[in-house]
């Protein structure tokens, strides 16, 4: 049978012919030997059960006593090569006579690298199922209407099980009915291939009615050789009713401030009625006091004795102090409700104009001025001014019975900024009461001495307070005070290198 | 010219006196009508009112005007006058005891020539009132008289 013998050998499926009764090889062609790696003659020594591994070699001689049909596909089968690899093989037999014994032909499939594929494809496959499967995104796949595929997050997010899902309902069931048509269209986009791609919200409706907000990105894909859309569903109801919160919230919040600042205009205005009405209204009466204190003197001075003339004078000098001291609380009522201006001010300028000006007002005193040059700061200046004229003018008053007066303004570097000071060597203060200079209408010199009306350092304190700043007092008796002040530490290092770069 | 009036607008009677007693203490002689009220200052100045019939020819050489007064205060006289065209240049000094940074912006905003704070100490008073006297009456030459 050379026709046979030629067909066996040229086989490029290993095959081989072995003895139904010993399981010898009684031949092998060449894919045989080169498949698994022994030579004929080593093959033809050897019985079948030598090329399984070992614990796999019952199964055949099992096989063997059960009777067997004349062609056979036996299935999967491993086998061992010389060199110790394992081959999965699927085996196709066939009985038939050998040199008149009974035998059988084999021909072996090797599908080790198709096995190989398979695991890894299923491996592969059941990675991404358990993260669909155990995602807490929704996944859906949807074709003719239908859900082919959700997994169970999908399910939950809209109240049903799996099983309700697939096969049984559609996108329709899912989506208010308002948004139905948008949702509709975007899928008959991607299944006629004119959008890719799609990320879009709308609201969905759970079985039990309630409204959700999702979100889904869906891609269009092939299911079972036809069109479908795949894609991630996400629900938001969460996300939108916290960010719903938060706008209410700021709604009421912006309604309060709205709210408090319409009270606290208010509450302004009836302030501006009430000083505008002080400064108006209280000083009239004062005019005639004095007016008429003054009529009286010029006029019916021959009919009134000395004393007389003292008391008018008294009358005169008490209206001009309540005058001053209804500027000076009005000054005071400015001085915090004006708004500020930030800007550079040169305090060393205004200083020098301040005490020119004392000094035009009182010519006849001698008064040594030091002031440090090139000292700024940032504030308003017109508050600024305001502060400058209280404390120089303080410095300048007390000063007033000095022989050799001496008022300086200069500054000195902190670790919390640059502190200003304007030094007198006047009549100073005891510094048990150092923390009473600054309250309105208080004072630690009697009027005969020191004329005043007490509110000047409270508006000065206000003033530094408005700039973020602080003001403190340092003194004796006789040994003259200073007063140190810091105007926001912040705008004291800016102040610094302005002074570098002006 | 020193015939012409003087047009003082106060509503405090106290104000008033000694307003004229100041302006007698500068040897001020012009003839000085009073009106208690904004409505009386503007019946003076257009002729009508208790005023009606008055030759609105002849205005007054000043104004002095007081800023609050019943009826019609007195930026609202301000106001009118000077948006008349038989008043528009008659010089107003806003005489007053506010100095309230607002009135003084109203009031130069809508025309007044001056602004005077009432001192409550009367030389002071006296003094402001010569020195309105004498600028007003004397070196301010006031336009031609229309009509």
């Amino acid at each position: 049978m050379a026709g046979f013998g030629a067909l066996f050998e040229a086989n490029p499926l290993p095959t081989w012919v072995y003895d139904l009764g010993t399981l010898r090889f009684l031949e092998v062609n060449r894919a045989a030997e080169a498949h698994y790696g022994y030579t004929r003659e080593e093959f033809l020594r050897m019985r079948i059960t030598d090329i399984r591994p070992p614990e796999d070699v019952p199964r055949p001689l099992e096989n063997l006593e059960s009777s067997r049909p004349v062609l056979e596909f036996s299935g999967a089968w491993r086998h061992r090569t010389k060199d110790g690899r394992i081959l999965h093989v699927e085996v196709t037999s066939h009985m038939l006579e050998w040199e008149g014994r009974p035998a059988v032909l084999v021909v072996a499939h090797d599908v080790t690298e198709r096995k190989r594929v398979e695991a890894a494809l299923r491996e592969s496959e059941e990675l991404f199922r358990s993260l669909v499967e155990r995602s807490l995104v929704g996944v859906y796949l949807i074709q003719d209407g239908r859900f082919r595929y959700v997994n169970p997050a999908l399910a939950e997010i809209f109240g049903y099980g799996v099983d309700e899902l697939i096969e049984r309902r559609g996108p329709k069931d899912l989506v208010h009915p308002e948004d139905w048509p948008t949702v509709e269209a975007n899928l008959r986009q991607r299944i006629a291939g004119e959008l890719h791609s799609l990320h879009y919200g709308f609201r969905g409706v759970r079985r039990d009615g309630e409204v959700i907000w999702v979100e889904v990105y869906g891609t269009r894909t092939t299911y079972r050789g036809r069109p479908a859309v795949i894609g991630t569903l996400l629900d938001l109801t969460a996300r939108k009713r916290a960010e719903e919160e938060i706008r209410q919230l700021n709604e009421e919040l912006e309604a309060r401030v709205r709210e408090r600042t319409q009270q606290l205009e208010a509450a302004n205005r009836e302030l501006e009625a009430f000083s505008y009405s002080v400064a108006h209204d209280l000083r009239a009466p004062l005019r005639s006091i004095d007016g008429f204190s003054q009529a009286l003197l010029e006029e019916y001075a021959d009919r009134l004795d000395k004393v007389g003339r003292d008391y008018l004078q008294r009358v005169r000098a008490a209206s001009q102090r309540m005058a001053d001291l209804i500027d000076d609380l009005l000054g005071l009522a400015r001085v915090a409700r004006k708004e500020m201006r930030r800007e550079r001010v040169d305090l060393s300028l205004l200083a020098e104009r301040i005490l020119e000006d004392l000094r035009r007002r009182d010519p006849q005193r001698r008064v040594e001025v030091r002031i440090q040059p090139g000292l700024a700061a940032q504030g308003d200046v017109h508050l600024l001014e305001v502060a400058f004229v209280n404390l120089l003018g303080n410095a300048w008053k007390f000063t007033g019975k000095q022989e050799h007066a001496r008022i300086e303004f200069g500054a000195v570097d902190s670790a919390e900024g640059r502190v200003f000071f304007v030094r007198d060597n006047g009549a100073g203060f005891d510094v048990a009461y150092a923390h009473k200079l600054f309250a309105p209408f208080q004072r630690l010199h009697p009027p005969s001495e020191f004329p005043g009306t007490g509110i000047g350092l409270a508006t000065v304190q206000r003033i530094v307070h408005r700039h973020g700043g602080r003001i403190w007092a340092e003194g004796a008796p006789g040994g003259g005070a200073t007063f140190y002040f810091l105007l926001n530490a912040e705008e004291g290092k800016d102040a610094r290198e302005g002074d570098l770069t002006g | 010219m020193r015939g012409k009036a003087i047009l003082l607008v106060e509503d405090n009677p106290d104000d008033v006196l000694l307003t004229l007693r100041a302006l007698r203490a500068n040897q001020i002689a012009n003839e000085v009508v009073v009106a208690e009220d904004g409505v009386e200052a503007l019946d003076y100045l257009f002729g009508t009112g208790k005023y009606s019939g008055r030759d609105v020819r002849e205005q007054p050489a000043v104004v002095l005007l007081d800023l609050k007064l019943p009826k019609v205060e007195g930026l609202e006289v301000l106001r009118r006058l000077r948006a008349d065209e038989r008043t528009r240049t008659v010089p107003v000094v806003i005489l007053t005891s506010s100095k309230e940074e607002q009135d003084v912006v109203a009031g130069y905003s809508l025309g007044a020539n001056s602004y005077v704070r009432k001192p409550v100490d009367f030389d002071q008073f006296v003094q402001a009132v010569r020195q309105l006297g004498l600028y007003w009456l004397v070196l301010n030459e006031p336009p031609p008289p229309r009509g």
